[in-house]
């Protein structure tokens, strides 16, 4: 990481000598001791911690390589981590008061979050590494105008399958509705997923915010083909257990599946189903009243790395924003189509988005899992 | 020595003091770690409490739970008929199985009845979701069970992720708990019943059921209650092996609290309305535990 200014580095007792002359500088020369004094304070009030609200995989259990440099920089400001199962638990966590500086939705839900005054825009200054973050993905953290998301890992949601077992008629997402596999398929368990990606197969107009008719066709035909589905995921390893065991061959899935189940020696496709697959952004997000902003910037700087992209493409089997990240994979490398900078977005994919009613999705989604 | 009445007074006054001392403590935990919870679960209920700022107080999901939703119609309470269909019958299964397994244990005479019991008991001394697991693998399409099965021939069977393995995995966990009271209920049975029984020309069986059987059913009871009350809220089982047709009322309760988008105000009236049913059915059930007497006067 690079340096960019006072503010961001450590309190030494030299950086408070430093602004301690130069707050007393200020006040002799007249002029604005109130700002050196500001200054001061919000130094002297980055202490403690880093709290960051992430998801499994990104913290304690894994992955601190990407933030390695971050902890090296801030020994005395090391992340401490609380463990999200998804935006709805983020959400209630934050709505009871519990407070962290950093969290991580995903790119569907930056709206949501903007305009719930439960988060802060970045200042993108701060953040040097910003630059060499993909432009779309960029775009799609920006709400009027601010820079509330930093993107970091994405990847699809598609179709995992096995191929010594299954031979799909199309590239298409109607796999996962397929009757010859009935009983060997596995869908997400996530309402506003899956919603989406079936107002998406079934050609609605726009699969984030269908119309209550759309709605109801997409829910009776989520339920009439919910007897071919043997299980919901609802987390990765769950998923992972099943298809590495054999009891599903047809996953909806994320690339980390793939890589999964390849590591297992599976004979597996990821495929990119030609209704377009659907992408997701990981988007650290800067809580509001955060008292470590400028600690928050320089963890999000550090994520932002091509050095952490590298690790978690490596490891993860995501893609990365930073655009100088590449994989060893070369099969990952294709999958993600990681050397086009436009994969993320259309033509090849539908990023995902704000869903305004999505705790009508939510409650359809009940209808389905109840059916 | 004998103790004056004075001195006998003087005693109970003490013992009186600490009465209030002695119950504040559990007292004070059921206020703070039971009716205080309950409170705030039901100011959610009606969002006097809400993760949504500035929601008005409104009983409309109470009204919706047994009028309809207007999306979903009657289909909380539908899956909640199912939950207590699902936890009937492994209740009624597991007391029919371990009330023989009890009886043996009991009534054999063996001397070695502690052990078998402590046996019965093992698997407790594991973790709860260890045992889950360890049925997720075995009932697996590829599993143990489906390849012995083939070496004869038979199967594949879809074993996982079915409302069997919910119903086979509840009544193994909570087998122990079922066999425990029955077998306390039959172990303080008055032995001399049952040869008064027999001397009075009654067969093996009818004496069974004329003394055995209602002598211990304060601890069927119990047994079942233990059993079905916990199985009808529960969540983890359901959500590790029933795929999707094991889904229970717990899971519907824990969905609305965590996943999609919180719903806090429906998951507090559906935990709130399991809790009065499970309330209700506690008070109708200790009616049937008090102590019976065979004979009347």
């Amino acid at each position: 990481m690079t340096e960019h200014g006072a503010t961001e580095r450590r309190l030494s007792r030299e950086d408070l000598l430093k602004l301690t002359a130069a707050a007393g500088g200020a006040a002799l020369l007249g002029t604005r001791v109130g700002q050196a004094g500001a200054a001061l304070s919000r130094l002297g009030a980055e202490s403690g911690n880093l709290r960051v609200l992430d998801w499994a995989g990104y913290g304690y259990d894994g992955g601190q390589a990407m933030f390695a440099s971050y902890v090296k920089k801030y020994p005395k400001n090391k992340p401490k981590f609380a463990v999200m199962a998804n935006e709805a638990d983020a959400l209630a966590k934050l709505r009871q008061g519990v407070r962290w500086d950093i969290f991580r939705p995903y790119v569907g839900w930056v709206q949501y979050f903007a305009e719930s005054g439960l988060v802060d825009p970045w200042d993108p200054k701060s953040i040097p590494n910003l630059k060499q973050l993909n432009p779309k993905m960029v775009k799609a953290g920006q709400y009027k105008g601010k820079q509330y998301g930093i993107p970091q890992d994405w990847g699809f949601d598609a179709v995992l399958y096995r191929t010594d077992k299954v031979k799909p008629k199309a590239k298409s997402w109607s796999l996962l509705f397929d009757e010859r596999y009935k009983g060997k398929i596995a869908w997400f368990d996530e309402g506003s997923a899956m919603f989406a990606m079936a107002g998406v197969y079934l050609g609605a107009k726009n699969p984030w915010d269908q119309t209550d008719s759309e709605l109801k066709k997409t829910q009776h035909f989520l339920i009439s083909k919910k007897h071919l589905a043997r299980m919901f995921w609802a987390y990765e390893t769950d998923l992972w257990e099943a298809f590495g065991n054999g009891d599903v061959w047809v996953a909806y899935a994320w690339p980390n599946d793939w890589v999964q189940m390849k590591k297992k020696g599976l004979p597996v496709v990821y495929m990119h189903p030609k209704e377009k697959p659907i992408s997701w952004i990981g988007m650290l997000m800067l809580l509001k009243g955060s008292p470590r902003p400028q600690l928050a910037h320089a963890y999000a700087d550090t994520w932002s790395s091509a050095k952490s992209g590298k690790w978690l493409e490596d490891n993860y089997g995501y893609g990365h924003s930073n655009l100088k990240a590449r994989p060893s994979s070369s099969d990952l490398l294709r999958a993600l189509k990681l050397g086009n900078p436009n994969a993320v977005g259309p033509p090849n994919a539908y990023i995902d988005r704000n869903i305004p009613r999505r705790d009508l999705y939510a409650k359809l989604w009940q209808g389905v899992k109840n059916a | 020595m004998a103790s004056t009445p004075g001195q006998r007074a003087g005693h109970r006054s003490r013992f009186d003091l600490t009465g209030p001392g002695l119950l504040g403590l559990p007292v004070a935990w059921l206020v703070v770690f039971f009716l205080v919870p309950i409170g705030i679960v039901a100011a959610y209920s009606i969002d006097a409490l809400s993760i949504v700022p500035g929601s008005p107080v409104t009983l409309r999901t109470w009204r919706e739970l047994f009028g309809g939703d207007p999306f979903l119609g009657h289909v909380y309470l539908s899956l909640f008929w199912k939950s207590v269909k699902m936890s009937l019958i492994v209740s009624a299964i597991i007391v029919a199985l371990a009330y023989p397994l009890a009886y043996y244990l009991a009534l054999s005479g063996t001397k070695r009845k502690y052990i078998l019991l402590l046996l019965l008991i093992a698997p407790f001394l594991t973790s709860y979701l260890l045992r889950v697991l360890a049925w997720k693998v075995l009932l697996g399409d590829e599993g143990p069970i489906n390849s012995a099965l083939g070496w004869f021939g038979i199967g594949p069977y879809t074993l996982i992720y079915t409302q069997f393995a919910v119903l086979l995995v509840l009544g193994y966990v909570w087998l122990p708990f079922v066999a425990l009271p029955i077998f306390v209920s039959l172990e303080s049975l008055d032995r001399r019943l049952l040869e008064a029984a027999s001397d009075l020309g009654a067969s093996r069986w009818q004496a069974f059921c004329r003394v055995t059987l209602p002598l211990s059913a304060p601890g069927v009871a119990a047994a079942f209650l233990f059993v079905f009350i916990p199985t009808l809220g529960e969540f983890i089982t359901p959500s590790l092996v029933g795929g999707t047709n094991g889904y229970m009322y717990g899971n519907q309760i824990v969905d609305l609290f965590g996943t999609g988008f919180p719903d806090w105000r429906t998951g507090s009236v559906l935990a709130l309305f399991l809790l009065a049913v499970v309330g209700a059915l506690t008070i109708v059930f200790s009616r049937l535990l008090q102590p019976r007497q065979v004979a009347t006067d």
